[in-house]
Parts: C-alpha cells; structure tokens; sequence
C-alpha cells in the first residue's frame, strides 16, 4: 500500500516537473527576484547597494510616476465603456436573422482586426491619420473641411486617436463573448415570452440584457485588466507623446529600466503595478471570471 | 444551436431588419477598412503622390513593392522568427501543460490539491508587471538574444493546465481502470486514450498560444538585440519608422506580416471563435 503510494508520487513527479520547472522559473521565481530587485540600486550590469524603502519613497515624489499611473487610469475610463458598448451593439448586429453567410461575414469582419500584430495596426493608423497625405484628412478635405488635423500632435487628439484605434483593434474579443452568450440563451424563453404577447423591446430589456449581465461582468474585468497593461500601441503610435501626455506606467517603467538604466526603480514601480492588477485578478476570480469555464 | 427556434420566431416580426443589415454591413466596411487600404496602398507604384481619398483605390496597380520590401528589409526572416517561435512556444506549452494536466487529473498523489492550487496562483501574476525581473533571471542564465529566451518563459501557462485538468476530469475513470487492467502504462493512457479525447481543449489553447506568442511585443522588444532574431512585432518598426511621407514600403511590409494570419483566420475562422468564447482570454 504505501509501496504503491511512492510509485505514485514519483510517477506524479515525472509528470509535472517540465511545467513545474518553467513556471517555478519563469512565473514564480520573478515574483520574489522583483521584490529584492526593488529595495536595491540596480543597474542594468550589476547589483548595487542595498536601498531599503528609498526607491518606494522616491515614486511617491516622482511626478513622472504620479503622471504615467494616471496616463494608463485615463486610458482605462477612456476605453472601457466604449469596449463594453460597442461590443455588445456588434454582437447584437451580428446575431440577426439574415441568414448565416451574412452573419459569418459580420462576425469576421468584426473579428478580424483583432488578429493583427500591434505592430501592423500602429503603423496603419499613424499613416492613416498623417497631416496632409493621411487619407484621414483627405477624406475630410473631400467633405468640405479645409484645413489639416493633426491627430497626434495635441494631447486631446491623440488620446481620441489611441483609444479609437484600441477600440477598432481589440474589440473583436469582447464581442466574441458577448454573441456567444446570447446564442446560448434559450429558445424557450423568448417563445414563453410571445406567447404572454411580449414586444420584441420587452423581450430584449427582460431577457436579453438581464441573460448578459454575468458575461457582462466577466467581460469588464477582463477588460480593465487588459487596458491596465497597456503599452505597445501607445508607444509605437505617439511614444508617449505629445510631451508626456499619452506615457502610460509600463512605458515610464521601460525607459526607466532600460534607457536610465534604474533597473531597481523600474522593480518598485513594476510592484506597485502587481499589486493594482493582482488587486483585479482576485476580484476577477472570486467572481468567477475565468472559473465558469472550469 | 439555439438559432433556429429563435429565427423562425423573429423573422416574422423584426420591423427593423433592413436597418440592422444595413448598419451592421455599413460597420463591418468601417472595421474592414484600414485593412483594404493597406493592401491597396501595397499594390500602389512607390513614388506616386496621393490626396484624392478615391486614388488610393483605383489603378495603377504594382507588384514591385513586393520585391523592393523583400530586398530592402528583413520581413521574410521576422517572418520566419514568428512562426519558428509561435509552432515551439505552442508544442511545448501544449506538452507540459497535458503532462500536468494529466498527473492532476489521473493520478492520485499526495500533495495534489496544493500543487493545484499553486498552479491556480499563477493565473494571478501579470506577466508584464514581473517582465523587469524576468529579464534578470533570463540574463543571469545567459539566455538573452537567443531563441530559447523568446520560447521557453512563455510556455507555463496556468490557463492551459486548468482548461485540459476540467476536460481530462471528463473522461470516466472506469475506461481508465480498464484500460490499466488491459496492461497500459500511464504514459499510454496519457497519449493514446486522454490526449485524443481533449483535441477541442488543445486546439483552444494552441490557438491561444501561438496568437499571444506571434503579438507579443513587450518580452522580445526586451529580450532581443540582433538583427537576426527579430520578429514581426520587432521588425515591423524597426523598418516603418525610417519612413514618414512613403506610405507604399510600410504598407507592403504590413501586408506581408499579416496575410498569413489572415488567410489562416479564414480556413479556422470556426475553431477561433469557438477558442476565444472557450477560454474568454483577452490578448
């Protein structure tokens, strides 16, 4: 019997170990590396003193700190009902009765944009929306507005422009969830409904919208948490720009990290962004985000 | 499906199909655009300039962009690099994360629910907030610029040892004990009899994997310094950014990276979708 239990165990053990080592290494071990990392002068050759609490009071004096945390929070309220809105006005589009070849197409084209590489999409929306020969400002000059806007050139602008870019690209995957969700509501109680003569607008308002708000809630928190880890499309697109006015936090914690070479700097700030989004998580999977599919 | 009691049901009485049809279509040539100009633009002789919206539509068309992008710049080797390291990133993720799927699900060992639970934990940890220390345990292993630097720390993924741990749950215990009766070895169990069983949970996370792996932009903007090792994420800037006014180069450059990913959107258009309502993973 316990001769049995160890052959278990062992047999166990071979199983695991490949993923128990890469994620000990990779996932787990940074946790705490971060933690030492953060209470020392590190550069990027070699480890320095040791700093205590200095680089976790130093953040709290760093307007450049206090000003890309707020720049990501901005970015957050600015897309997150705008993610949240569309995608649910996409997905009830795409379910129409029109037969399926149009609503494969409407769900494609919705989708699409989403599984494109950051990097095509900043490029497409920089050249789109350039001065003079962004077909962007050609179309408004062709519509009667004589003049040039330059998009990314005033703060106001190029939040509008990085949010509506973020929007076009990554939508996709929230209205995916919300489609599927309201394929899955049952037949039967619409037709409970019509036969107690319900009108289609009482029927949306008293089934379809009470059916998606557990989705719904999924659906928000995956989406702060996303938006909160936001970057590459800002850098490519304004790098931060004009100014300083689009930097999000990562983009602050790279250049500290890896332009003034404050590896142990870029280690708090990287905590202080852990513990925001751990802060989510937890809230996420309490609430069963990712468990209902468990 | 629930659609076709629904269809009969409404199809009588929507007064506002037309409307729908007409936004819904009017919505998908708005998110369909950019990606129609950018390939438009590709086909566009290089030095033509353009300020009439409806010009970059119309004739003359050239393939010479084509052959100009791939002399002038590296897209076919980032290429390559994005799919040599999006195939690795998802066969190895797809191998350990089954392995351990299996020894939660199939195999009764002591400490199983802890080292669940540790596995859980790890959904918790936001890759990029722990990307700064990373570098430094990848360093300190003198792994940086290197293919195994851009593969290996992607590979644990907690998600995916949840996502196979609840399907291999499904397969019924009594065809494994009959299964063990007949003489099969764990490992035989493992791959003829509960692999074959989860291919809908595999092919998921495969797609999750190589997606996530052929954006991501964060790790190997870090990761990576030569030239050679760059991938599309990587490269794509690296050439863009030397062009302001010529929009063709750029443009082409696009249109290479994202053809194959849209070509093969459309063939497993179906598995996708299934893959993103399954996992409800956000990239």
């Amino acid at each position: 019997m316990k001769n049995q239990m160890w052959r278990n165990d062992l047999l166990a053990g071979m199983f695991l170990l490949p993923f128990f080592l890469i994620y000990v290494v990779f996932t787990i071990f940074p946790i705490f590396k971060g933690l030492q990392m953060s209470f020392y002068d590190w550069s990027l050759i070699e480890q320095g003193a040791f700093a205590g609490f200095s680089q976790y009071t130093a953040l709290f004096t760093d307007p450049g700190f206090w000003q890309s945390l707020w720049n990501t929070t901005l970015f957050v309220i600015l897309s997150t009902p705008g993610m949240i809105i569309l995608a649910l006005v996409l997905a009830l589009l795409a379910n129409i009765n029109a037969g399926p070849k149009l609503r494969t197409f409407l769900r494609g084209s919705y989708f699409i944009p989403s599984i494109l590489s950051v990097s095509v999409i900043s490029y497409i929306a920089i050249f789109m929306l350039q001065p003079y020969s962004g077909i962007v400002n050609n179309m408004l000059n062709t519509f009667g507005y004589e003049g040039q806007v330059y998009w990314l050139a005033n703060p106001a602008l190029a939040w509008l422009s990085i949010v509506g870019v973020t929007l076009w690209w990554t939508v996709g995957f929230n209205f995916i969830l919300f489609l599927t969700s309201l394929q899955n509501i049952p037949d039967m109680f619409y037709e409970a409904a019509e036969i107690d003569g319900a009108t289609r607008w009482q029927m949306f308002k008293n089934i379809t919208l009470p059916q998606l708000i557990p989705i719904s809630r999924v659906i928000f928190l995956l989406q702060v948490l996303a938006s909160f880890k936001v970057f590459a499309q800002i850098l490519l697109i304004t790098d931060g720009g004009p100014g300083k006015s689009t930097r999000p936090l990562i983009q602050y914690i790279y250049e500290m990290g890896f332009e003034q070479y404050d590896l142990g700097y870029a280690a708090a700030m990287s905590y202080v962004l852990f513990f925001i989004l751990l802060i989510f998580s937890v809230i996420q999977i309490r609430s069963g985000g990712q468990g209902r599919m468990i | 499906m629930s659609q076709s009691g629904n269809t009969l049901l409404q199809r009588n009485r929507d007064p506002y199909l037309r409307i729908k049809i007409l936004i819904g279509i009017v919505l998908s040539g708005v998110f369909l655009f950019p990606i129609i100009w950018m390939i438009f633009v590709s086909v566009k002789p290089e030095d033509m300039s353009i300020t009439d919206p409806l010009n970059w539509f119309l004739p003359p068309y050239t393939l010479s962009n084509y052959a100009s992008v791939m002399a002038e710049s590296d897209v076919l080797l980032w290429l390559f690099n994005s799919a040599f390291v999006g195939f690795a990133t998802t066969i190895i993720t797809l191998i350990v994360t089954s392995l351990a799927a299996f020894a939660i699900s199939k195999i009764k060992f002591r400490f199983r629910r802890s080292i669940f639970l540790f596995f859980l934990a790890g959904m918790m940890v936001p890759g990029e907030a722990t990307i700064i220390p990373l570098f430094e345990i990848v360093k300190s292993m003198n792994l940086l610029d290197s293919y195994t630097a851009l593969i290996l720390p992607m590979t644990a993924s907690p998600i995916g040892v949840i996502i196979l741990k609840s399907f291999f749950d499904g397969v019924p215990d009594e065809l494994m004990e009959s299964a063990k009766i007949d003489g099969c070895s764990h490992w035989r169990l493992y791959w003829n009899i509960v692999l074959p069983l989860a291919k809908p949970a595999l092919g998921a996370i495969a797609i999750f994997t190589f997606i996530g792996s052929w954006n991501n932009f964060l790790w190997p903007f870090l990761a990576i310094v030569s030239e050679e090792l760059y991938t599309l994420p990587i490269g794509i800037p690296s050439f863009n950014s030397t062009y302001s006014t010529t929009y063709m180069l750029p443009m082409t450059v696009n249109a290479i990276a994202s053809l194959p990913v849209i070509i093969a959107f459309l063939i497993f258009e179906k598995q996708i979708v299934k893959g993103v309502s399954f996992t409800g993973i956000k990239g």
